[in-house]
């Protein structure tokens, strides 16, 4: 075998042209990195919103929550089914009433849906980690809301302190709440009577949210609640519903999957072509190591080795470059029609991506340039210039 | 002359080189023509100048817009046509929101779209009967629908199903994947499924003006006078309506800039590195041709008229194939991706040409001042 040592100097030696390099590939596997970091994030503010015990009851037939309602007679009913969960006497059963209102970005980012939801205070023991940040929680009665930092941040008249114009009724913004970065952290939320009253639909109920005690009570509700003449609503787990969501994000994904291939290929051409200039300029290098006994698949070895050295360290660095983006907040309506405010996720195995890719460059970027050197003769390798 | 002769013998010369490079600047400037076409088409809506606008409530799509509006907006002025434009958002067959579906009129929809082509005996067959509906040509064949087709959808955004038969097909200048169908059917429907609690809800009013430049005063004149109405409107133009659907996506246009600006850096550089080891091989040809008296100048243009050349050539191929794979996309799937190359293309595409060619020059610079500044002594006596 060839010392490493060797492609180490071989690589010093030539530290401007490996620099480049290192740097061409480092914002490539950058770019691709943050394409997907984008697509990873909007899963996981999807997925991590819902709970497997957790049911969502809407209207037969409708595909979204906007369009569902529920009778407040119906929503009642649903509260003293057997099987809900708990918390003291109080049966973990929210009615909700949501809706859309277009709203304008900050710093000119366009218009766009945004969702506002009406609740009981029941709901926020239904979203996973759910507390209040800043400020405090809105009272009802007097059109209070609160939304996420996050959302804030994005939409004009969402600070703390601003109003919100909801059909000509002013909701002050009174606190900022998390919830574990679940899709609940991109809508606003307020009293169920407050909003229903600003959209001159008092009383209306769009869907039920309601935990179940176990997974047996959990099949036994979803199939009372679909089945039962009283009711024949949809019954879906929260995990199915955000599922159903999750279909426009991978519309997204490929095209991350598209960037990311053809960076791939341009990236390869790239290394190969580093590879090629310095195997050739080495020609005699490699007549020689063979002369002196070295066998082909040795050089091979090692050559190919080179290649996969720079690019890794080129991955390295592309993924060193996305620590600084990570945890910073965007968000698109391309997902669910509704602005999806989410954080960008550069995770391990994220990261084991980008350097697996850039390894792939490497590999095959060198790989040819590699054959091509061993297959020089001997003699001919060693009489070039 | 002479010059060009040579610089084009010298990207030749080490072919595999200069092929890779080439390759390398080509695949990135697919990848970005594919990204701006992608962005372009989102605009595109941005740039049309029709007379057309759209009333929709001040609270967005869930809102209202009464259907007693349409004939107070048809008795303004400049309107020329309206119509209610509702959409339906149903399910067919198996298939979710496989399409869009609209409830309109249908003895004005025409009107109001006057660039849309149909043939007269469809349009009668639609505004005759109240379960007629039309679509889209390039819909009709991709669903593989002839005219008599049933079409059954079954509503999530309403509680109805509707029944439609398909009477005619229409022509539109772009893809528009859509089917439109009788408003008062809907509104019927919804009626007798409700018991009249959703009912009279136009959802949208289209309006067509007789000239653009009474638009202005009439989204004023429909805002103003529902401002104190139950049902406040929020009118715009239909380019500035259009552009709603673009805003939603978000900071993709950020992110393209992002992704461009690291690709053309990246490319810059590898382009850099390729011609600097050309460069370095030919020290002594550079040199030769100082000592036969070619001036700096002529020197420095040669090695950056290189570098420029093979950008060029690469950032020309790559945005061709970036152009064929949007128009390959366009014709596979109109649905998603509904214009046509021809119909986005615009200076986007130069300023992408203009990007090679600036790549050519950055990575030319270098090589090209250090070639110029070369004494023609050492570049002698240099061994390689």
């Amino acid at each position: 075998m060839i010392p490493l040592k060797y492609n180490v100097r071989n690589l010093s030696v030539r530290w401007l042209t490996t620099l480049m390099t290192i740097v061409a590939i480092g914002l490539v596997v950058w770019a691709t990195v943050l394409a997907f970091g984008l697509t990873d994030g909007l899963e996981y503010s999807l997925r991590v919103s819902g709970d497997p015990n957790d049911i969502i009851v809407m209207r037969k037939g409708s595909a979204s929550e906007t369009s569902s309602n529920i009778t407040d007679q119906a929503a009642r009913e649903i509260a003293t089914l057997p099987g809900i969960e708990k918390d003291g006497d109080i049966p973990l059963s929210s009615p909700e009433f949501v809706t859309i209102v277009i709203k304008q970005r900050r710093n000119n980012g366009g218009t766009t849906n945004l969702i506002v939801r009406g609740v009981t205070p029941i709901a926020k023991k239904l979203r996973p980690n759910f507390k209040i940040t800043e400020g405090r929680e809105p009272t009802p009665g007097i059109n209070e809301a609160i939304t996420s930092r996050k959302m804030a941040e994005r939409f004009e008249t969402l600070r703390l302190g601003e109003k919100l114009e909801i059909q000509k009724t002013e909701f002050t913004i009174v606190g900022y709440f998390e919830a574990g970065g679940s899709a609940t952290e991109s809508e606003v939320w307020t009293d169920i009577n407050d909003l229903t009253s600003a959209q001159k639909v008092q009383g209306a109920i769009s869907i039920v949210n309601f935990r179940a005690t176990d997974r047996d009570a959990r099949d036994k509700l979803v199939e009372i609640l679909q089945e039962d003449d009283r009711f024949k609503f949809k019954a879906i787990s929260e995990t199915a519903f955000f599922e159903e969501q999750m279909s426009a994000a991978t519309a997204i994904k490929v095209i991350g999957y598209i960037i990311c291939g053809f960076l791939t290929f341009g990236a390869m051409f790239a290394a190969a072509n580093t590879m090629y200039a310095a195997i050739a300029s080495r020609s005699r290098e490699i007549g020689t190591l063979r002369a002196i006994g070295f066998s082909r698949m040795s050089i091979l070895v090692s050559l190919v080795l080179e290649s996969i050295t720079i690019c890794l360290l080129g991955g390295l660095l592309g993924c060193l470059m996305t620590v600084p983006l990570n945890g910073i907040s965007t968000g698109t309506s391309m997902a669910t029609f509704a602005e999806t405010v989410f954080e960008f996720q550069f995770g391990p195995k994220l990261m084991m991506r980008g350097i697996a890719m850039a390894a792939i460059m490497g590999l095959l970027g060198g790989l040819f340039p590699a054959i091509r050197a061993i297959r020089m003769p001997i003699v001919e390798s060693l009489r070039k210039a | 002359m002479q010059l060009i002769k040579y610089i084009r013998r010298n990207i030749f010369r080490n072919k595999l080189r200069n092929i890779l490079t080439m390759l390398s600047i080509a695949f990135s400037l697919t990848l970005m023509t594919a990204l701006h076409g992608f962005n372009a088409m989102m605009n595109f809506g941005g740039e049309t100048n029709s007379n057309r606008v759209v009333v929709m409530s001040s609270q967005g799509f869930a809102g209202r817009v009464p259907i007693s509006m349409l004939s107070r907006i048809r008795n303004m002025p400049p309107v020329k046509a309206a119509v209610p434009f509702s959409w339906f958002g149903g399910n067919y067959e198996d298939q979710e929101m496989a399409f869009s579906q609209f409830g309109t009129d249908p003895e004005e929809a025409f009107n109001v779209w006057d660039e849309y082509k149909i043939p007269q005996e469809q349009l009668d067959a639609f505004t005759k009967n109240r379960r007629a509906c039309v679509a889209d040509k390039r819909l009709a064949d991709r669903m593989k629908w002839e005219v008599g087709e049933k079409i059954p959808l079954v509503g999530t955004f309403y509680p109805v199903k509707l029944e439609l038969e398909l009477v005619g097909l229409f022509d539109a200048p772009t893809n528009t994947d859509s089917l439109w169908f009788n408003w008062t059917y809907l509104d019927e429907s919804l009626r007798s499924a409700t018991s009249g609690a959703i009912s009279g809800n136009a959802a949208m009013i289209y309006v067509n003006t007789k000239e653009g430049e009474s638009i202005p005063d009439l989204i004023k004149t429909i805002d103003e006078s529902n401002e104190s109405s139950d049902t406040p409107t929020r009118s715009t133009t239909e380019a500035a309506f259009l552009k709603i659907f673009a805003d939603m996506i978000g900071n993709f246009k950020a992110l393209i800039f992002y992704i461009g600006a690291a690709v053309v850096f990246s490319l810059a550089l590898v382009a850099a590195s390729a011609m600097a080891m050309s460069m370095r091989e030919r020290t002594t040809e550079m040199a030769v041709l100082k000592a036969i008296g070619f001036s700096k100048l002529r020197v420095l243009l040669l090695v950056l008229g290189e570098a420029c050349l093979i950008a060029l050539l690469g950032g020309l191929a790559g945005i061709a194939m970036g152009c064929l794979l949007l128009e390959g996309a366009h014709n596979a799937v109109s649905q998603f991706v509904p214009l046509s190359i021809f119909q986005t293309a615009g200076p986007w595409l130069g300023y992408l040409a203009l990007t090679a060619l600036g790549i050519g020059l950055v990575s030319g610079i270098v090589p090209a001042v250090r070639a110029a500044n070369l004494s023609v002594i050492d570049g002698l006596r240099r061994v390689i």
